[in-house]
């Protein structure tokens, strides 16, 4: 309803001095049709299983009746309201990092002459592959106050008594869960950056200004919104993070909202209700934050690609190429290459207690694990499967609800957004409980089947594409998309033909972002897996549960090495080809 | 074809290949003439979830399974026990009928789910080999022991030359700030430690260990971690069987026996009422408590289900000094016991 009654005024007003009644015709089946789809995906998706989950949340657990006892609960127990604050401190201090380390590195490598662009772009990303789980074990491993082997390295090299640092601290944590989520912000600024047109900073530079004052003054505004999306991603990240502050935090007695809710799940008899209302306050935090975003970018524009050409030119570094390049590795060092150095010995160990030795050396783990049994290669296959089928879905659902919101081309286009935005901040295992509810009953009875999961991923995932997708959008000229409409193309076809092309390495990005996530999630799965639709995570967390460490470190490894294969495929498929893609498209 | 050829070549090229065929087609027609098993393969299908056993244990329990029933397929949903039983809650709530045999660490999930009268009664075969003071843990025969899990001290033998030989010499100055601990917030074993602990010694042996400052994890895993990465040399509430299979894979580990006693957690099995392959899990309770099974047990370092099958290293039950929380009141026991918990340790 909504959205066909958005449509006319949309159209006339898209379309000046064209016949309304012709314009009506034409119109636009194809695009009621896709209106039509993508809220019918967003009431499924999202509105649906959060409807269960609010139901749940008005429920008590022990009676079942309705209540609002779970709410009055939150306010009134220490247990409870001292996490939330723990939280939003932990979020807002991940966000602000990973700010302060994925924007510089996205504009070195986007932006500049600086070595090894490709490596620290591939590195970046693949470091958000590694679960939380893994990654604060292998951090355990590096610093870990006493055992750390980069506590030995200092106290050895610098003779001292003391340990360098203590991962299990609140700082600790907050370095461990920033390393992972730059990822987010480095990439959207990144693809912000890889799609801005030069000309505006050729400009700056042509009417004197240095490089420093064009970067502060031209380049960083408009990338505003891409840096706006990425902080608030991690900011969810950081709320919704459970392997880390479970890890890391926990051990000083520190709780965090996630922690505190597996222990609601874990507890007998389990409260799944209050678990619901404890996702709430987070949420309307969230809206809160997006709506602050709103305000700070108000009516301002911030199209960067125009429908005039573009070069690709760089900004020389000169002096500073390699002092750079150290900089940008400062993330793929600390989440990759040292993580994963200590994995990697302790999966070629017979006996990782034993430390690395030539006797105590063996490839069994690896040979296990890739050998595996029926159901380990099941579970593999179906992760992948999930992963690319639900990162398409959501993808395509993604960048269309952000060209209806960004273009307003149906009403009520914070609806859209909200819903597009909501699911990343219910954590993955309350998420999980609503959409067994709502999927498992008529009419539905997905449960079982591989759409459950495929649904619930591409619904928790759906932010980041929208996100990325907004981002993007905000940085393409609707002047191209109006000369095309003028032209007479419809709506529909101006998208296909004008819109998705220039959006092509953008929209791989945020292909990767999405299929990255899924392949790594546990929680969301949690409860809508079945036997013959087990995912990985399940395994390798019950290698982690088990105590089966060698096990463990040998699946990350491949993981990660596979992830890294599949970026390297994607760049390919989307960066390479893209520049003259986009030249031409903008040029005809 | 040549699979055929190697097949037939196989079996003619040595007298033990032989033997070994012989034997288990004798197996075969023992178990074809099991009504049971002849019921169970018409359901063809098994569904288990289960937290009891690590992963490779409870892979090790499905494949002689498999190998032993041919033309039943077996689904094993490995997860921690309270998702297990989240999971069938959710499922039972939903009308959903999935799970055959459910086994989780926690009595508390089958004296819920009896009340609700969602079990099936069934006494397995083999039930009159437990050790007898395992034996007839339900009196309705709605659930059954499926697994036996011990809480010990474990230790670095290479860093500490006497460990504390009691739960109560946890507490003396010498292991201030060397001792590592899970959770019982996350850890069910640890749990029960903790009921056991204030029931031996009341609240003030929660306060001592808190002066001791452990270092406090997750599961009761994370004891082993922490020791053989030397973050700590010795764990409380620690796992037995798990502690003794890391140490026969080479890693420098021990662990003690206390003398104020081990204690026992049950790991407790049962069948859903709403079961749709109820005779395959049968089959499998069965099986669970058979000879076969109980060497894989003592393979991997788990208490063997059956009187007449030794542990490894020639342990058994009533070797041992043990101690295990009456099920009267354990839910509770167990709330206030985490309550405490993070009033003291904290």
């Amino acid at each position: 309803m909504t959205a066909t009654a958005g449509v006319p005024q949309a159209v006339l007003s898209a379309a000046p001095g064209t016949a309304p009644g012709e314009r009506l015709r034409q119109l636009h089946l194809s695009k009621v049709l896709v209106v039509g789809v993508v809220l019918v995906a967003l009431l499924l998706l999202v509105l649906y299983p959060f409807g269960w989950v609010v139901y749940n949340s008005l429920h008590e657990d022990t009676t079942q009746a309705w209540s609002l006892s779970n709410y009055l609960n939150l306010f009134a127990d220490k247990d409870l309201y001292l996490p939330m604050l723990n939280s939003v401190l932990l979020a807002t201090a991940v966000g602000i990092v990973s700010v302060l380390l994925g924007v510089p590195a996205a504009w070195l490598v986007g932006r500049t002459d600086m070595p090894g662009r490709r490596t620290v772009r591939t590195l970046t990303l693949a470091a958000f592959v590694t679960p939380s789980f893994v990654g604060a074990t292998a951090w355990i491993l590096l610093g870990a106050p006493n055992s750390g082997w980069l506590n030995h390295a200092w106290r050895w090299v610098a003779g001292a008594e003391q340990p360098l640092f203590n991962i299990y601290s609140m700082a600790g944590t907050v370095f461990v869960s920033a390393i992972y989520t730059v990822p987010f912000t480095f990439t959207i600024v990144g693809s912000a950056l890889d799609s801005m047109a030069v000309e505006l900073e050729d400009a700056a530079t042509t009417l004197g200004s240095g490089t420093w004052h064009t970067m502060s003054h031209v380049t960083l505004p408009l990338v505003m919104p891409a840096i706006l999306a990425g902080f608030i991603l991690s900011f969810i990240q950081g709320i919704t993070l459970f392997g880390v502050p479970a890890f890391l935090l926990a051990p000083g007695g520190t709780q965090v909202v996630t922690t505190r809710l597996a222990e609601l799940y874990q507890q007998f008899p389990p409260q799944l209700y209050l678990a619901a209302a404890y996702c709430m306050p987070l949420l309307l935090l969230t809206a809160a934050l997006f709506l602050l975003r709103r305000r700070v970018l108000g009516r301002r524009r911030f199209t960067v690609i125009s429908g005039k050409g573009r070069a690709g030119r760089t900004v020389p570094l000169k002096g500073w190429r390699w002092p750079a390049f150290a900089a940008a590795m400062f993330v793929p060092v600390t989440a990759i290459l040292l993580p994963y150095t200590a994995l990697l010995i302790v999966s070629l160990s017979k006996a990782w207690g034993r430390g690395p030795s030539l006797d105590n050396l063996t490839l069994d783990w690896y040979a296990k694990v890739l050998v595996g049994n029926v159901e380990t290669r099941t579970a593999v296959i179906n992760s992948f499967t999930y992963a690319i089928a639900g990162a398409t879905l959501c993808v395509a659902l993604g960048v269309v609800v952000a060209y209806l919101v960004e273009r307003r081309s149906v009403k009520f286009t914070s609806l859209y957004a909200s819903l597009a935005t909501m699911p990343m901040v219910i954590p993955g295992i309350v998420l999980s409980v609503g959409f067994f509810a709502a999927f498992t009953r008529p009419p539905f009875k997905l449960y079982g089947t591989s759409w459950i999961l495929i649904a619930a991923f591409c619904a928790a995932f759906l932010p980041i594409a929208f996100a990325q997708c907004s981002a993007l959008l905000k940085g393409i000229s609707p002047d191209l998309e109006r000369v095309a409409r003028s032209l007479g193309a419809s709506e529909v076809h101006t998208f296909r033909a004008i819109t998705a092309p220039l959006m092509r390495s953008g929209l791989v990005a945020a292909w990767l972002l999405v299929f990255i996530p899924i392949i790594r999630e546990l929680s969301v799965a949690v409860f809508l897996i079945t036997p013959k639709t087990n995912v990985m995570t399940t395994l390798i967390y019950n290698a982690k549960d088990g105590g089966d460490y060698e096990a463990l470190c040998a699946m990350s490894v491949l993981l990660i090495l596979s992830t890294l294969v599949l970026i390297a495929i994607a760049q390919l498929v989307g960066s390479r080809p893209r520049r003259s893609t986009l030249s031409t498209e903008a040029r005809r | 074809m040549t699979q055929h050829i190697t097949r037939r070549r196989f079996v003619q090229s040595t007298a033990a290949a032989a033997t070994a065929l012989g034997l288990s087609h004798w197996r075969l027609a023992e178990a074809q003439d099991d009504p049971l098993y002849q019921a169970a393969k018409k359901e063809g299908k098994l569904s288990l979830y289960w937290g009891s056993y690590e992963q490779k244990t409870a892979e090790e329990f499905r494949d002689a399974f498999k190998a032993k029933y041919p033309g039943i397929e077996v689904a094993l949903l490995r997860q921690a026990s309270q998702t297990v039983y989240n999971k069938l809650r959710l499922e039972l709530q939903n009308n959903v009928a999935e799970c055959d045999s459910l086994g989780t660490t926690n009595i508390l999930h089958f004296i819920e789910l009896k009340a609700a009268g969602a079990l099936q009664p069934y006494v397995p075969q083999g039930a009159d080999v437990l050790p007898s003071s395992l034996q007839k843990l339900d009196g309705d025969g709605m659930y059954h022991v499926g697994a036996v899990s011990l809480t010990s001290i474990n230790f670095q033998p290479a860093k500490v030359k006497q460990p504390p030989a009691s739960w109560k010499s946890l507490l003396d100055d010498e292991w201030a700030g060397k001792i590592t601990i899970g959770s019982p917030t996350a850890s069910g074993d640890v749990a029960s430690w903790v009921v056991a602990m204030r029931a031996k010694y009341g609240d003030d042996f929660l306060r001592g260990l808190a002066r001791q400052r452990p270092k406090i994890g997750q599961s009761n895993v994370d004891t082993v971690t922490d020791i053989l990465s030397g973050e700590r040399v010795v764990g409380a509430a620690a796992p037995f069987s798990y502690t003794l299979a890391q140490k026969s894979a080479g890693n420098p580990i021990d662990v003690v026996a206390p003398a104020d006693d081990l204690i026992l957690n049950l790991g407790v099995m049962g069948i859903p009422k709403n079961a749709p392959h109820p005779n395959a899990a049968k089959l499998y309770h069965n099986f669970l408590y058979s000879r076969e099974a109980s060497q894989i047990l003592s393979k991997n370092f788990w208490p063997t289900l059956r009187s007449d099958v030794p542990w490894a290293e020639g342990r058994t039950l009533e070797k041992l000094k043990w101690y295990r929380n009456p099920p009267a009141n354990l839910a509770a026991e167990v709330a206030e016991g985490i309550v405490k918990w993070k009033e003291i340790m904290r």
